[in-house]
């Protein structure tokens, strides 16, 4: 190791900008592997949620995300479909509405309708950092990243929607009592504020056009139902079903949902991947060529060693252990930078946007791994070089 | 110890065959001092190449404690020289990243069963006159107490036998003479047998067997007086 180390500083700068190549690869993948990570973190818990139950909504619609309105009474029509456990109705209104957010690694803040009990059947259960479950209309629960944006806990009071700049004088507002903080999930409950289903159909109707809301009923009317199968039954064909025997409502197959979720997961993981490997790719030439200089440079110190019994393979092992303690180097440092990067970019991030990195001990793994075998590959070429020079000719070399 | 047969190493230059060595045969007895000298493409240095198991022959035979080193590998030819083989250079050829115990010890970790360790290395430096120099590197270093290391190393895996390449031909005659009397002092206390290859009449004056070659063969082998061999 002492001896790798001086070989090393006997060429400072060229050391210096061969670790910076491998330096600036493995930050680049860090930094994509944890935008990757918080994503498919993000998709992995939809895909969870949604394996798990029929998302039914308005038959105009695409069956998952709503937009339409359905009346309540279709509970009991989807209820008596062969299969069904239970029935949930639903709404999920924008906690910003009328705000404009192009872009975003997450799901926009939002307010839902919340029955405790769908935590039975859900897939994805939730857990309370602290309070409890609504048990009234004016309470709500919080998810983390919620209730840390807007720097809420148990007993606060909280006004929602919230206003925006632009709105018009008769925005309504109501004012909740917060009865709970979930604990964070890495995907949608996160950035949600849950009351219960009658609260939700007052919200649901204040965001109607304001044409529409003096002749609407809001306690007739859902956004949509989260359907249970029994034990045992298939949800794709529990879909069909209820297509089949309820008028007006569309039930989507979860394994389409699931399927979209991981596609989409699989192409941002590529993109991100592919961009850091280029990164690296060039780290590791920068290795290549460092190596092969350092053969170039050493030819009479490899005769020596070979003169005084190195063997082939002690000679490839030398420079294979140097090459690689250069990529482990810079995976170590890379890693680091990578990882500060992530959490001052995360740091600095407005609340209401959530973290965009999730860096995992995996992922540290994967960086400092993947940079010690870039290391060690770069350096089979010179290294294999250097083990077959030939000793007289090599210790007779300038 | 060392039995060469009909020793030949030939070089194709264009169209003309060099026979750097033609015919070589000679046998080393374990503690003997050789100086093997001869003008300059005379074939000394290809003989010690050969003798170090450096070099394949073209044809002929090295035996070594016993061992045909013709068929052997060339790592199986590594691990014999760091048995059984001490070299030094006349550039001394000490590794610039290393102080000088280190230097001393790196044949030790090529060996696969080391016969010296860091006390040993320190016993050889501080018999070269080197006790207080083994932080030093080669280039804090002057041309005689490199080349000291460089004894110091050739002796550390106990080898049974010293190859000498023109050892005192790049420092001054006082430089030479210290040297000269540390490998013969090594020589005797130790039981290595070292055969150098020199110009240096005063070195070879203190072999006692004196191997002249020409033209690539061995033209007087004997226990001379200097003049007689008339380097």
């Amino acid at each position: 190791m002492t001896q790798i180390v001086r070989n090393l500083t006997r060429r400072k700068l060229r050391s210096f900008l061969t670790i910076s190549g491998i330096v600036i690869g493995i930050v680049a993948l860090t930094t994509m592997g944890a935008l990757a990570n918080n994503f498919n973190a993000l998709l992995d818990g939809g895909a969870k949620y949604y394996a798990g139950y029929v998302p039914v909504a308005d038959a105009a619609s695409n069956g998952v995300t709503g937009g339409g309105v359905l009346p309540l009474s279709k509970q009991g029509d989807i209820a008596s479909v062969s299969g069904v456990a239970r029935v949930f109705p639903t709404i999920m209104v924008a906690a910003r509405p009328g705000a404009l957010q192009v872009v975003s690694f997450g799901v926009p803040d939002y307010i839902g309708s919340y029955d405790p009990e769908e935590d039975n059947y859900s897939a994805l259960k939730t857990s309370f950092a602290s309070g409890g479950n609504v048990t009234a209309s004016g309470q709500i629960v919080l998810g983390s990243s919620f209730a840390r944006e807007f720097n809420k806990k148990i007993g606060d009071t909280i006004l929602l929607p919230v206003k925006s700049a632009d709105a018009t004088a008769d925005f309504v507002q109501h004012s909740y009592t917060v009865v709970g903080v979930l604990e964070p999930t890495l995907t949608a409950p996160d950035t949600g504020a849950f009351v219960n289903l009658a609260d939700a159909q007052q919200l649901f109707k204040e965001q109607l056009p304001v044409a529409l809301q003096p002749t609407f009923d809001q306690t007739k009317y859902v956004a949509g139902f989260d359907v249970y199968g029994t034990p045992g039954t298939n949800l794709d064909q529990l879909a069909d079903r209820i297509n089949a025997q309820v008028s007006g409502v569309k039930a989507q197959r979860p394994s389409v949902i699931v399927q979209a979720l991981k596609d989409g997961g699989a192409l941002f993981t590529e993109i991100t991947t592919a961009a850091a490997l280029l990164a690296l790719i060039i780290g590791g030439l920068a290795v290549i060529n460092t190596m092969i200089m350092a053969v170039s440079e050493r030819v009479r110190e490899i005769g020596i060693k070979k003169a005084i019994g190195a063997t082939t393979r002690a000679v490839m092992r030398e420079f294979l252990l140097e090459s690689s303690f250069i990529g482990l180097l810079g995976g170590i440092v890379g890693f680091g930078l990578g990882f500060a990067v992530t959490v001052l970019i995360n740091a600095s991030l407005p609340a209401a946007q959530g973290d965009i990195f999730l860096v995992t001990p995996g992922l540290a793994a994967l960086c400092v791994g993947f940079a010690l075998a870039l290391g060690t590959l770069a350096g089979i070429i010179p290294a294999f070089r250097a083990s077959r020079l030939d000793p007289v000719t090599a210790l007779r070399a300038n | 110890m060392i039995q060469v047969e009909q020793l030949t190493k030939h070089y194709t230059q264009g169209k003309n065959v060099v026979r750097a060595l033609d015919g070589v045969s000679l046998g080393i007895e374990k503690g003997e001092f050789i100086a093997v000298v001869g003008r300059s493409g005379s074939g000394k240095t290809t003989m010690l190449d050969a003798l170090g198991l450096l070099l394949r022959p073209t044809g002929g035979r090295i035996v070594v404690d016993g061992t045909d080193t013709t068929r052997l590998s060339d790592d199986r030819k590594a691990r014999l020289r760091v048995d059984k083989i001490g070299f030094i250079f006349q550039e001394y050829n000490l590794l610039p990243t290393l102080n000088a115990i280190e230097n001393v010890m790196l044949p030790l970790q090529y060996a696969r069963h080391p016969k010296g360790d860091r006390e040993w290395a320190r016993t050889l430096l501080a018999e070269v006159g080197l006790a207080d120099r083994m932080r030093h590197r080669p280039d804090q270093l002057s041309g005689g107490e490199q080349q000291r290391v460089a004894i110091a190393r050739s002796l550390v895996n106990r080898p049974s036998l010293v190859l000498g390449d023109e050892p005192t031909g790049a420092v001054d005659t006082e430089t030479s003479d210290q040297l000269a009397a540390i490998m013969r002092r090594m020589n005797v206390q130790h039981g290595v047998t070292f055969v150098i290859v020199t110009h240096d009449i005063d070195l070879a004056a203190k072999a006692d067997r004196i191997i002249r070659l020409k033209d690539g063969k061995v033209v007087a082998d004997e226990t001379a007086a200097l003049e007689a061999v008339a380097v």
